[in-house]
C-alpha cells in the first residue's frame, strides 16, 4: 500500500520543487501531467501495485477474511513440499521441449520454401495464417472432437485410411502432452512462419546478388546468405516461445484438466488451482509464492533475451 | 498459451524494429515504399539463373505442389471440417466424420446454437471487450507515448523506465495479485470491485508497455521540424497531439489496433476469472462452460459461429493482418 | 463440485417454475397463520435478499421467481423480497463469502456446510426449525450433516438424492440381458459390461474421472463395498482412511473392465455432464451417479426414456452403504433478527412447503409437467420417508418418468443404509482422488496399493491442515 504512493508521488515532486508551483503550472506541467495520467494510473493500479502486491503476499496469509498475516517463507515451503510441483514443473519442461522440437522447425522449413515461390506467395501466407485467426478457444475445444478415441474419431480416421491402429491420444498419460503440442504447434505456426517470410524478404537482394558473382550454388547461398541473416530473428523466436511454453495454461486446462494422471498438470495450471479451485477460499499464499518463482525464472531469461535482442537491434 | 507468441512476438520484433530505424521522415518513407512489395516480387536463395537448369525448375513445381497440399490440409481443413460439421446431425459425425451429409444437412443446428445457447450475447460481448479494449489502450498509449516523447517532462525518464520495467515481469506473476485488486480495489474496497464489469478486463488490457513503446518510437523518429513548427504557430499541446501527431501516426495506430483487437478476442483466463456472471461473458470463456450441456452438433455450430467473424475480419483485412504479423521483419529491412 | 452445483441449478430452476403454482392457490394457510403472529411490524418492511439462481438462468424462471415474489410479499407484508444471482462456485463463492456479499438466504451441498458451521459462516436456526415443527421430521443422517456438535441446526435440508446404478434397458437386451432384472452384485455387473461391450461394441461401463466427480464415484463405490474414505473421531479432526479394502476392490474392479475385459470404452475423462451425454447417446452400457440425473438426461441430451433403467448401487462387504449428497438451504451469520426471521419464513415458504404441504405439491409438479420437465424422479426424501411417499400420490396424475424402470432403485433403496459424504475436505480430497482413477483406467500397470498409499498420506496431511 504505502510503496506505490509513495512511488508514484516521488514522480511527480520534482520538477515544481525548483520552480515553484505557479511557473510549474504555467509552463504547462499541468497539461502535461494530464496526458500522463491515464498512462499513470493503470500502471500504478493494475502493474506496479499488483506487482508490489504480489511480493509481499507471498509472505502472507491471505484469506480475505482476516487482515493478513506475515508467516514469512511458510507459503514457499509448502509449494516446494507439493508433491505435484515436480510433476509440473517436469510436465511444463517437457511440454516447452516438445513444442520446440515440433514447433521450432517447421515454420522456418515452411517460410524458406514459401520465400522461394515466385507466385502464390500471398494466398500461402494467408492459407498459414488461418489457424492463427481461429480464437484459441474454437481451435482447442474443436481439436477436442478430432482427438476422440473412438476407431470413428476424425484423426483415428484418418490413421485407418493408412493402415495404422485407432491411438487412445488426450485419454493416454503417455499420448496427451504430444497431442496438446501438436495442437498448440498448429495454432501457432502461422504467426511463425509470416515472421520469417518477412525476415527471408528483407534480406537485401544485394547479398544473393553478391555470393552468385562468387559462384555459389543454392545450398551455399542458403547457409552462407540465409541463415546469417534469420539468425537474430531465430534467436528472438526461440527465447520468446520459451517464455510462452513456461507459462503454457489455455491447452491443458480446456483439453484435459490436467489429467489423465496428472500427466498434464503445468505449472500455470498449479498456481490456477492454489487460488482459484476451491469455492471455500483459495490458498492465494502459495499460488503468489509458486508465481514469484516462475516470474524470476522468467525475468532472468527475458533479461537475457532483451541483451541479446538489444545487441541484434543494433548490429 | 503459445498460441500468444505469434501476436507478442510480432510486438517485439516491432519494438526491436522500430528501435533500430533511423529517425528522419525520408527513412520511414523509404522502409514503407519497401514493405509494400513485401509479399510478391522479391528474390530469395534460388535466382533467375538457378531456375534456368531442369532439376532446380522441377524442384520448385515440387515445392509447390508440397506447400499447397500441406498448407491447404493444415491451414484450411479443420476450418472446412468444422463448417461441415456444424450442420451435420451428430450420429453422423461422430460415426463418419468424414462423410458428406449421409443423412442430410442439418441447418437447425445454427439456429438452436444462436438462440439456445445465446450466441447472439456473447458474441456482442466479445464486440464490446474488444472494442473496449481497443479504446482504452489506444488511450493509454496515444497519451503516454506522446507525454515520454513529445512532452518530455522532467520525470519523463522515470515514468520511462519504470513502464519499461514491466516488460521483464512476465504476466503470470500478476494473476492472483491483480485478481484482488480487481475484487477490492485499492483505497476504494470491495464495495466498489470490479468483478462483472467490463473495466476489470479493458484497464489492465491498457497497462500494456509494448504499446507505449511502440508509439513512444514512433513518436521520437516524427519529424522534429513539423513539430516545432506547429508550435511557433501556437499550438497548444492539444492541438498538437490532436492535429499534428495524431494524423501522421496513423501506421503505428493500425498496428496497435490490430494486436489490442487480436487479444481481447482471443483472452480467455482473465475474463474467466473476473466476469464470473455468464451475462457479460465473451464467447471464449462461454463455449467450454456450455459444453458439457450441449448436443455435440449445435456444439460444433457454436463453435462454427465463433470463428466465422474473426475469419472474415482475417480476409478482408489480409493485408493488415498479415503485415502487422510480419513486421518486424520487414521494417527491419 | 460440478455435479452438485449443475443440480442445484437445475434443481433450482425446477422450483421456480413450480413457483407460478402457488400464485395459483392465493389462499395458503400456511402463510396466513405467520402473518398473523409475525414478528415483523407492518410498518418497519424487512429488506430480504435472497439467492435465485445461477447468473444465466432463462427467462421464464426468472418470470416464475417475481410472480413467486409478488405471491411472498402479499402473504407477508414486512418483507421486501430481493432477487440476487448466486451460484455456488470457486472463486465467487469465496470472495462472497469472505466480503460478506453473499445473499440473506442461499444454499450450498452438504458437503461444505460442515467447513461453514465450524467457520462460523451459518447462522444458527435450531429455535426456529422447531418452531415450524418439521425437526422431527427431517432424516436424521440428513439432519446430521447441518448439525454441529451440541446439536444445534444451521440450515435447512432442501433436497438429497443416492447414488444409483444407470443402464440403458436398449444395450441390455441387444446383449441378451435381462433388463428387467439388472446386476445386484459387481460381478454381475463386470459380466453385463463384458457382455454388452462384446455384442453391441459400446462402453459396457464407464465412470466418471475428472473435475472431483471421479473422486466423489471412487469414494460412492467404496462405501458401497463397505469401505470408508475417512473417519470421523469426534474431537473435529478426521483420519484418512483411504487405503482400505473397498477402495482397493473399486480400483482393481475398473482396472478389471479397462486392461482384461476391454469393456470399458475408451473414455476416462468424462465428468457428470458429459458422461450424461454419452450415456443419452446410448454409447454407454452402465454408470453410476446420482439417482435425479434422469431429468438431465431426457431435457439436455433427449435420451429415449424406454431405454432408460435404474437400479441401486450393488452393496458388498462388511457395513455398505449408499452415498447420498444434496443441498441445504442457510442464513447469512450476520443478519440482524428481523431479516433472520424473515429468512427462515422465506426458506419455509420457497423451499420447504412443497414438501410439506399437498397443494404446494401438486401445483409444483402441474407447471413442470407443462413445461415437459420430468416429475417423480426419485430423490432421497429430506424429510421422513412417510412424507415423501405421501407427497409421491399427491403427484400421481402428474408423474412423467418411467416408474416401472426405475423399480429396481425405488423397491430396494429403502433396505439400503444411507451414508453421507465425508466431511473434511471433501472436495480437496476429490480432486487427489481423480489422478487415481485416470490412472487405474490409463496406466495397465498402474500400482494401486502404491497409488493408495500416496493417496492416504497425501489426504491426511490435507486433514491435518
Amino acid at each position: 500500500m504505502t510503496t506505490t504512493p509513495a512511488r508514484a508521488s516521488a514522480l511527480q515532486k520534482p520538477a515544481p520543487r525548483r520552480r515553484g508551483p505557479r511557473t510549474w503550472v504555467r509552463g504547462g506541467g499541468l497539461t502535461t501531467l494530464a496526458f500522463a495520467l491515464p498512462m499513470i494510473l493503470v500502471f500504478t493500479i493494475f502493474s506496479w501495485w499488483p506487482i508490489v502486491r504480489s511480493v509481499v503476499m507471498s509472505v502472507q496469509e491471505t484469506n480475505l477474511i482476516d487482515p493478513p498475516t506475515f508467516v514469512g517463507l511458510d507459503n514457499f515451503v509448502a509449494v516446494l513440499n507439493d508433491p505435484l510441483l515436480g510433476t509440473a514443473v517436469l510436465n511444463t519442461l517437457y511440454f516447452a521441449a516438445l513444442a520446440l522440437v515440433l514447433g521450432f522447425p517447421i515454420p522456418i522449413l515452411m517460410a524458406v520454401l514459401m520465400s522461394e515461390v515466385r507466385r502464390g506467395k500471398g494466398i500461402y501466407s494467408a492459407l498459414a495464417y488461418l489457424p492463427v485467426v481461429v480464437p484459441p478457444v474454437v481451435a482447442v475445444l474443436l481439436w477436442k472432437v478430432f482427438y476422440d478415441a473412438s476407431p470413428d474419431g476424425v484423426f483415428n480416421t484418418m490413421l485407418g485410411w493408412v493402415g495404422i491402429a485407432p491411438q487412445p491420444w488426450l485419454q493416454s498419460p503417455d499420448m496427451a502432452m504430444p497431442s496438446l503440442v501438436i495442437e498448440a504447434t498448429w495454432a501457432a505456426a502461422g504467426g511463425s512462419i509470416i515472421i520469417y517470410l518477412a525476415a527471408l524478404l528483407s534480406v537485401p537482394a544485394e547479398l544473393y546478388d553478391a555470393a552468385e558473382v562468387d559462384g555459389a550454388s543454392i545450398w551455399r547461398k542458403a547457409w552462407h546468405v540465409t541463415v546469417p541473416q534469420l539468425r537474430g530473428v531465430i534467436f528472438v523466436m526461440l527465447i520468446l516461445q520459451i517464455l510462452a511454453t513456461a507459462q503454457i495454461f489455455l491447452e491443458p486446462f480446456l483439453f484435459t484438466g490436467g489429467g489423465p494422471n496428472n500427466a498434464t498438470v503445468t505449472v500455470l495450471l498449479l498456481i490456477y488451482r492454489y487460488a482459484f479451485q476451491n469455492s471455500l477460499g483459495g490458498n492465494y499464499g502459495m499460488a503468489t509464492a509458486l508465481s514469484v518463482m516462475l516470474a524470476i525464472f522468467l525475468a532472468l531469461l527475458s533479461w537475457a533475451y532483451f541483451r541479446l535482442t538489444h545487441r541484434w537491434s543494433t548490429s | 498459451m503459445t498460441t500468444e507468441v505469434s501476436t507478442r512476438a510480432s510486438q517485439r520484433a516491432a519494438l526491436a524494429a522500430t528501435a533500430s530505424a533511423p529517425g528522419t521522415e525520408a527513412d520511414a518513407r523509404r522502409t514503407r515504399r519497401r514493405r509494400r512489395p513485401m509479399l510478391e516480387d522479391t528474390r530469395g536463395i534460388v535466382s533467375e539463373a538457378d531456375l534456368r537448369q531442369r532439376k532446380v525448375r522441377w524442384s520448385m513445381r515440387g515445392v509447390h505442389v508440397f506447400l499447397s497440399v500441406t498448407l491447404v490440409l493444415a491451414g484450411l481443413g479443420p476450418i472446412l471440417w468444422l463448417a461441415k460439421a456444424a450442420v451435420t446431425p451428430t450420429q453422423d459425425t461422430l460415426r463418419q466424420p468424414f462423410a458428406l451429409w449421409p443423412n442430410g444437412i442439418d441447418w437447425a443446428n445454427l439456429s438452436t446454437a444462436w438462440n439456445d445457447i445465446h450466441i447472439d450475447q456473447y458474441f456482442f460481448n466479445t464486440i464490446v471487450i474488444a472494442a473496449g479494449a481497443w479504446a482504452f489502450q489506444l488511450l493509454v498509449a496515444t497519451t503516454g507515448a506522446y507525454t515520454l516523447s513529445v512532452l518530455g517532462p522532467r520525470y519523463a525518464k522515470v515514468l520511462g523506465s519504470l513502464v519499461l520495467a514491466t516488460l521483464f515481469i512476465p504476466s503470470v506473476v500478476l494473476l492472483v495479485p491483480l485478481y484482488l485488486t480487481i475484487v477490492d480495489p485499492p483505497l476504494l474496497g470491495r464495495d466498489f470491485s470490479l468483478l462483472n464489469n467490463y473495466l476489470a478486463v479493458w484497464l489492465p488490457m491498457a497497462a500494456n508497455a509494448f504499446n507505449i513503446l511502440l508509439v513512444k518510437r514512433f513518436f521520437d523518429n516524427l519529424p522534429r521540424e513539423v513539430i516545432e513548427a506547429a508550435k511557433t504557430d501556437g499550438a497548444g499541446p492539444f492541438r498538437l497531439f490532436w492535429s499534428i501527431v495524431l494524423p501522421m501516426s496513423k501506421p503505428i495506430l493500425g498496428v496497435v489496433s490490430v494486436f489490442a483487437i487480436i487479444a481481447a478476442w482471443k483472452d480467455f483466463l482473465w475474463p474467466l476469472l473476473v466476469l464470473p456472471d455468464p451475462a457479460v461473458q465473451p464467447l471464449s470463456v462461454r463455449l467450454p462452460a456450455v459444453q458439457s450441456q450441449t448436443e455435440l452438433d449445435v456444439f460444433l455450430a457454436a463453435l462454427a459461429i465463433a470463428t466465422i467473424i474473426p475469419i472474415a475480419m482475417f480476409l478482408i483485412f489480409q493485408r493488415v493482418f498479415l503485415r502487422s504479423a510480419g513486421l518486424g521483419g520487414a521494417v527491419k529491412g | 463440485m460440478m455435479s452438485l452445483n449443475r443440480r442445484t441449478t437445475a434443481a433450482g430452476v425446477a422450483l421456480a417454475a413450480g413457483a407460478l403454482l402457488l400464485t395459483a392457490c392465493s389462499s395458503d394457510p400456511e402463510a396466513e397463520t405467520d402473518d398473523g403472529d409475525g414478528s415483523a411490524t407492518p410498518d418497519a418492511t424487512v429488506e430480504l435478499r435472497v439467492a435465485t439462481f445461477p447468473p444465466g438462468a432463462d427467462a421464464a424462471a426468472y418470470e416464475a421467481f417475481a410472480a413467486q415474489e409478488a405471491q411472498f410479499e402479499a402473504d407477508n407484508p414486512g418483507i421486501d423480497v430481493i432477487g440476487v444471482e448466486y451460484e455456488w462456485t470457486g472463486p465467487t463463492f469465496a470472495v462472497q463469502l469472505a466480503g460478506g456479499s453473499l445473499p440473506d438466504v442461499f444454499t450450498v451441498p452438504f458437503t461444505d456446510s460442515k467447513t461453514l458451521l465450524e467457520n462460523g459462516q451459518l447462522m444458527d436456526v435450531t429455535a426456529e426449525v422447531e418452531e415450524l415443527g418439521y425437526a422431527d421430521s427431517f432424516n436424521p443422517i440428513i439432519l446430521d450433516g447441518v448439525q454441529d456438535a451440541d446439536g444445534s441446526i444451521y440450515g435447512f435440508p432442501r433436497q438429497a438424492y443416492a447414488m444409483g446404478l444407470h443402464y440403458n434397458r436398449s444395450l441390455f437386451e441387444e446383449a441378451g440381458l435381462d433388463p428387467d432384472n439388472p446386476p445386484a452384485t459387481w460381478d454381475e455387473v463386470r459380466e453385463a459390461a463384458d457382455a454388452i461391450a462384446e455384442a453391441t461394441g459400446k462402453a459396457g461401463y464407464a465412470q466418471m474421472a475428472i473435475y472431483n466427480t471421479g473422486g466423489w464415484q471412487l469414494t460412492a463405490q467404496t462405501v458401497a463395498r463397505g469401505g470408508r474414505t475417512q473417519v470421523e473421531n469426534g474431537d473435529g479432526t478426521y483420519t484418512s482412511t483411504i487405503n482400505n479394502p473397498g477402495t482397493k476392490a473399486t480400483l482393481e474392479f475398473l482396472h478389471a473392465l479397462r486392461f482384461e475385459d476391454d469393456s470399458f470404452g475408451y473414455k476416462y475423462d468424462l465428468d457428470w455432464g458429459t458422461i450424461n451425454q454419452e450415456f443419452a447417446a446410448g454409447n454407454i452400457g452402465m454408470y453410476t451417479s446420482g439417482s435425479d440425473v434422469y431429468t438431465a438426461l431426457v431435457r439436455d441430451f433427449g435420451m429415449n426414456a424406454d431405454d432408460y433403467g435404474l437400479t441401486v448401487l450393488p452393496l458388498e462387504g462388511e457395513d455398505p452403504g449408499t452415498l447420498g449428497g444434496g443441498d441445504i438451504a442457510v442464513v447469512s451469520p450476520t443478519v440482524d433478527d428481523a431479516t433472520k426471521a424473515a429468512a427462515v419464513k422465506w426458506i419455509d415458504w420457497y423451499y420447504m412447503q412443497k414438501l410439506l404441504n399437498e397443494d404446494a405439491a401438486v401445483a409444483d409438479a402441474q407447471v413442470l409437467a407443462e413445461s415437459d420437465q420430468a416429475v417423480g424422479t426419485p430423490v432421497l426424501p429430506v424429510l421422513s420417508r412417510e412424507l415423501y411417499e405421501e407427497s409421491l400420490v399427491w403427484i400421481e396424475d402428474y408423474v412423467n418418468v418411467p416408474v416401472d424402470q426405475m423399480a429396481p432403485f425405488t423397491d430396494r433403496i429403502w433396505d439400503q443404509t444411507p451414508v453421507g459424504e465425508p466431511k473434511g475436505k471433501t472436495q480437496e480430497i476429490y480432486a487427489l482422488l481423480d489422478p487415481i482413477v485416470q490412472a487405474v483406467l490409463t496406466d495397465e500397470n498402474a500400482d494401486i496399493d502404491a497409488l493408495l498409499t500416496q493417496a492416504d498420506t497425501e489426504a491426511q496431511a490435507l486433514l491435518d491442515q
